[in-house]
């Protein structure tokens, strides 16, 4: 909310510089954003008066002007703006004055002429963008008069960044409230009170009490709304950002910024006989003042006629009961409707309005039947006419209920963590308007007053008091060593674990989001769940991922498209196959491609390959010492034949793959390989245990077969392991050849095998033995042969 | 005699320029056919007198000519030593093989440097789901439906009960579900919120803090995030302001605000000429959150708080555009 701090200091006037005001403000919970002067800076501009106003000798464009600036003699000044005339009170920049854009005003020649000053247009002195010609003032401003003076330029605005809480603070009287509460201010009264000539009644019924406890409306005949609004509320409201439309609307603006009631003006003449405060039928229509014509649900509350609804309860006015130029009957409404049924109400049209936003907040249910006095007050006093009486329609049942609150001083220093005084205490209680007793166990009873929403219970007590004696005055304490020794296990392998293996790897973290786009999900893991937000930010971001493969491979392609060819990323997220707790599990993921290295002096350069990528998920397996074995299968974003599926414990926990071709493709990739695994799968390891190894020493023989290309090294291994033979310890796969000397369709295999006793040294004899026992049971299983 | 063949020796031992030479010259004056063997052969020939006196010469000669070997030998040693080391001089300014320059994101080592510095002081950490459900992430917390603090919260909806968590106050809930007090977490996380412009990404991260004990007051709070806020700017008199604000889950709530790291204090545009920047929000855990879980707000206090990453990960590290974070270019993940 903008306001300025003139209308401030109106209500609550402290001895202190607004700059110092504002700080108090920020420090107390109502948050000042900006502080701005209305004017810029800048000296020596008075009022004058256009005594003559003639055309330029040489000039068409301009006027020769003569100009009374109080001092007895008149000034010469050439002006260009097209509204420039006689018996003008204007704004003289005299010579020597200094504009805000630095200009100096010097005496001129112009076309021949001598100038000596310059009449001043609103842009000229920093009010406003207008060029429209030259500001023009008030007849009865005085001649020679310090224009600062005159427009009242010296004041500031400050933007407040009111919380949720504070609906009371959206007007002028609650700033000055908080003002007052702070210095020590007494409040001066809001008891208006208009001449009431009228007899006129008006019936209104309430249909929905409890979301409309107090409707009152007041009948104002012989109005003239072609008045012009007085210049004091025109610069009050365009201080505070409200545009200006006719006096009566004005006024209603006026009272809403004055005291926080949102009131409304209908023309009474369009109303057809009585008005009936009810919900709206389903689909009722309504064209609302801003053009927008709306389709009523029936949550909503509406005003209404005989006929129709005819506006929005607390939020919008209808277009057909608008007040005009030519109103001359009005009906004044003055209403309190219940938070809760008001609140979302003007969302859910799309709608956000001064009034939605107090009524949503909290209005003052003792401040309805001023309001209406106020604004009564102001437009016979600037558009004439005669009032009636005020119909109420009050069901004082439905009105918020002020329970007692009970708080005791141990409460609030044990909160609080320090002593406050009691009388302390209960000075602020009455500054805060709250109604209290002070009861003999050194606790209070409260009632706080009507505007205050947000005090409710002992927690809202303390924290008006902790504000009131200034956050900063909070003595520090330290928090006392009262906490639980962290239980987790040695073997959890951390995410920083995982993380470190890869960093160390080359590999860089990426952050990517959550959100994907349909197409990568459709590329990248179609058979999962496909989990759809209903608001997305774009169709690009409409997806939860399920892997995080996607993010992946736009980080690669993004750096690629930017020069950067080798990519070596990875990911730790969460991903998504449902909205369940247990649907949303955190993956680690990476993707590679280019060369393996940087081009290097001495070495050559080659492209990466499954295995490079293989080795980097092994290093993120071997923390926790499980099994994991790597499976040929298939994935969708893989391609065909090199593709692993990663196993422990019969379940799949993660891939590893070269991007499909196709994907490639769609997505002008280069050859990448990606790996994925479920970070709670590979998390959990066993503590060590040492076992002693022998002391004897190890043989190593090795052997070489030929096998059909069909048999896996893991197949081979597995079936040696398989036979448990005592005393191998080791079998280690180092070459596999194909081509020349071997049979189409055959490989050659070259295996390790390391043997060791725990007792004594094996034998060649015995080593012998073993050996050929492998390759015999390789012969029988694989149809291997001996190389 | 002798003296001759001393004197060609040595000046064959000096001309000797390599190892093979100099074992030449050994054989020519000290082999089984050399100048002195023959002499020490010629020993017979002589007196009884003259024998002992020439053999002692000839030995004397022959531990000169030795020396003179040696000494010659540790010579070329070091000749040739000195060409191999010359030979296999390398250039140690060339680049290092297969080095590779990993990094983490500089939003992980944020949540790093925080979550250290609160492990230190015993709070633990604890994670919870992205999407959640409308408990958690709001009516437990105190944010009814249609409350205003949910138009704040630009959520993102999969039906009507389930959203995009906005903060990550709903682990509170989750921690407190499942775990009696005392409670001492941290809740490192992402969260999400329906806003994406220049200051806004859809995405981001948020580390949540909560205490719940029989005595838990506003003070240590105070305490604990002003230590929390100078370790980890590494600043042991950075200012430290708390304001009033408000936040549904907490009563009585506050903001942080620190000194602006940027200007020192002095005003510029980062701190908006204010010279403070809003780091975090806290408070005392309303009673109704202690109360939707099922712990008593007369026997327990509660002290949350709550932190955007991205703003303290900004001032560390001087980034000044948030959507660099999550665009992951290598230019920027390679300053970190």
């Amino acid at each position: 909310m903008n306001i300025s701090t003139r209308w401030i200091r109106e209500w609550a006037n402290p001895d202190v510089s607004d700059s110092e005001l504002s700080e108090k403000l920020t420090m107390a919970g109502l948050e000042v954003d900006r502080i701005a002067p209305v004017a810029p800076p800048f000296e020596g501009l008075v009022v004058g008066h256009v005594v003559s106003c003639d055309k330029h000798p040489n000039a068409d464009k301009l006027s020769l002007c003569e100009i009374d600036i109080g001092d007895g003699s008149n000034l010469q000044i050439i002006c260009g703006a097209p509204n420039v005339r006689k018996d003008l009170k204007v704004v003289v920049a005299t010579v020597g004055s200094v504009l805000p854009s630095q200009l100096k005003i010097k005496r001129a020649k112009l076309r021949g002429v001598e100038s000596n000053g310059m009449l001043c247009s609103e842009s000229e002195i920093g009010l406003s963008e207008s060029h429209e010609g030259i500001i023009e003032l008030d007849m009865a401003a005085t001649l020679g008069e310090n224009i600062r003076s005159v427009l009242d330029l010296d004041d500031q605005i400050i933007e407040l960044d009111i919380t949720p809480n504070r609906g009371d603070c959206f007007s002028v009287l609650g700033v000055a409230r908080e003002v007052c509460v702070n210095y020590n201010l007494s409040m001066p009264s809001t008891n208006y009170k208009a001449e009431q000539k009228g007899s006129r009644s008006f019936t209104s019924k309430v249909a929905n009490p409890s979301e409309c406890a107090k409707y009152l409306t007041r009948v104002i005949e012989g109005v003239d709304n072609s008045a012009e609004t007085p210049k004091w509320m025109a610069q009050k409201l365009l201080r505070a950002s409200q545009q200006l439309h006719s006096p009566i609307v004005d006024i209603t603006n006026y009272v809403l910024l004055e005291l926080g009631q949102p009131m409304h003006a209908f023309d009474l003449k369009t109303i057809n006989g009585d008005i009936e405060v009810r919900s709206a039928h389903k689909n009722e229509k309504l064209e609302l003042l801003n053009g927008q014509t709306v389709s009523l649900t029936e949550k909503t509350l509406v005003i209404a006629d005989e006929k129709s609804a005819i506006a929005i309860a607390g939020v919008m006015g209808g277009m057909k009961t608008a007040t005009l130029e030519n109103s001359s009957e009005i009906l004044f409404e003055s209403a309190f409707f219940d938070p809760i049924s008001i609140a979302g109400i003007a969302r859910s049209y799309g709608l956000h309005t001064e009034a939605s936003l107090r009524f949503e907040r909290g209005v003052d249910f003792n401040i309805t039947r001023q309001a209406i006095e106020r604004a009564t007050e102001l437009v016979l006093e600037i558009c004439g006419g005669t009032a009636s009486q005020i119909n109420e329609c009050v069901d004082s049942k439905s009105l918020p209920v002020l329970e007692p609150i009970e708080i005791s001083n141990d409460k609030i220093s044990r909160v609080l963590g320090f002593d406050l005084e009691p009388s302390w205490i209960e000075s602020k209680f009455k500054f805060l308007e709250f109604e209290f007793t002070t009861n003999s166990d050194n606790s209070w009873t409260i009632k706080p007053p009507s505007f205050r929403f947000d005090i409710r219970i002992p927690a809202d007590i303390i924290e008006e008091l902790a504000r009131l004696y200034g956050y900063d005055k909070i003595p520090v304490q330290r928090l006392s060593i009262n906490a639980n020794i962290s239980a987790s296990s040695q073997a959890t392998i951390s995410s920083n674990d995982f993380s470190s293996s890869l960093v160390n790897r080359g590999y860089k973290e990426v952050i990517t989001y959550s959100f994907i786009s349909n197409e990568m999900h459709e590329l990248v893991d179609p058979n999962s769940t496909k989990i759809l937000l209903k608001n997305p930010i774009s169709d690009d971001m409409a997806v939860m991922r399920s892997s995080l493969w996607s993010g992946l491979i736009q980080s690669a392609k993004s750096n690629i498209r930017r020069g950067h060819h080798n990519a070596r990323f990875f990911e730790l997220g969460q991903c998504f196959t449902g909205t369940l707790v247990e649907d949303q599990v955190q993956k680690i993921a990476g993707i590679i491609c280019g060369n393996r290295h940087e081009s290097q002096w001495a070495g050559s350069e080659r492209e990466v390959d499954f295995f490079d990528a293989k080795a980097d998920v092994q290093a993120l397996l071997f923390h926790s010492k499980n099994v994991y074995t790597f499976e040929a299968a298939e994935h969708p974003a893989l391609q065909m034949g090199q593709t692993a599926k990663i196993i422990k414990d019969n379940k799949i926990i993660g891939w590893l793959g070269a991007l499909s071709p196709k994907i490639q493709k769609s997505l002008s990739m280069p050859n990448s390989f990606l790996f994925e695994v479920n970070q709670k799968d590979i998390e959990q390891g066993e503590i060590s245990c040492y076992e002693p190894f022998s002391s004897f020493q190890a043989s190593q023989r090795d052997i070489a077969i030929v096998v059909s290309k069909e048999i896996t090294a893991d197949q081979l291994i597995n079936s040696i392991r398989s036979l448990k033979q005592d005393d191998l310890v080791d079998v280690n796969l180092f070459d596999v050849y194909e081509g020349e000397h071997i049979d189409e369709g055959s490989k050659s295999v070259a295996l390790n095998l390391t043997y060791q006793s725990i007792e004594v040294t094996l034998t060649d004899e015995q080593l012998a033995e073993k050996v050929s026992k492998i390759v015999a049971h390789l012969e029988s299983k694989f149809s291997a042969k001996l190389r | 005699m002798i003296k001759k063949i001393i004197t060609d020796a040595k000046k064959a031992i000096a001309d000797a320029m390599d190892l093979k030479a100099l074992d030449d010259s050994r054989v020519l004056y000290l082999g089984k056919k050399g100048a002195l063997t023959d002499l020490l052969k010629g020993l017979g020939k002589l007196s009884k007198e003259e024998r002992p006196v020439m053999g002692e010469a000839i030995n004397e000669a022959k531990v000169q000519i030795q020396k003179l070997l040696e000494s010659r030998k540790s010579e070329l040693e070091e000749i040739a030593l000195t060409k191999r080391l010359l030979d296999e001089k390398i250039d140690v300014t060339l680049p290092a093989r297969n080095f590779e320059k990993g990094s983490l994101h500089p939003i992980t080592q944020t949540l790093n440097h925080i979550q250290d510095i609160f492990t230190k002081a015993g709070f633990e950490i604890e994670i919870g789901p992205e999407i959640e459900d409308d408990f958690h992430n709001f009516s437990a917390l105190n944010i009814p439906e249609h409350h205003p603090a949910r138009a704040m919260h630009d959520t993102f909806y999969f039906d009507s009960n389930t959203v995009l968590r906005t903060h990550t106050s709903p682990v509170q809930i989750r921690t407190l579900e499942r775990q009696q007090p005392p409670v001492r977490v941290i809740v490192p996380g992402k969260v999400y919120r329906n806003d994406s412009d220049v200051t806004h990404t859809p995405m981001f991260h948020q580390v949540e803090g909560l205490i719940v004990d029989k005595e838990a007051s506003f003070s240590q709070l105070k305490g604990l995030l002003i230590d929390f806020l100078r370790a980890y700017f590494e600043k042991d008199d950075l200012k430290v302001r708390f304001r009033p604000s408000y936040f549904p889950f907490t009563e009585p709530s506050a903001e942080a605000d620190i000194e602006c790291v940027i200007c020192g204090g002095e005003g510029c545009r980062v701190c908006k000429k204010s010279g403070w920047l809003e780091v975090l929000g806290c408070g005392v855990v309303h009673p109704n959150v202690l109360t939707a879980v099922n712990i008593d707000p007369n026997e327990f206090s509660g002290l949350a708080f709550g932190m955007g990453v991205e703003r303290l990960a900004m001032l560390r590290y001087s980034v000044n555009d948030l959507r660099l974070f999550f665009e992951n270019d290598v230019r920027f993940l390679n300053q970190f």
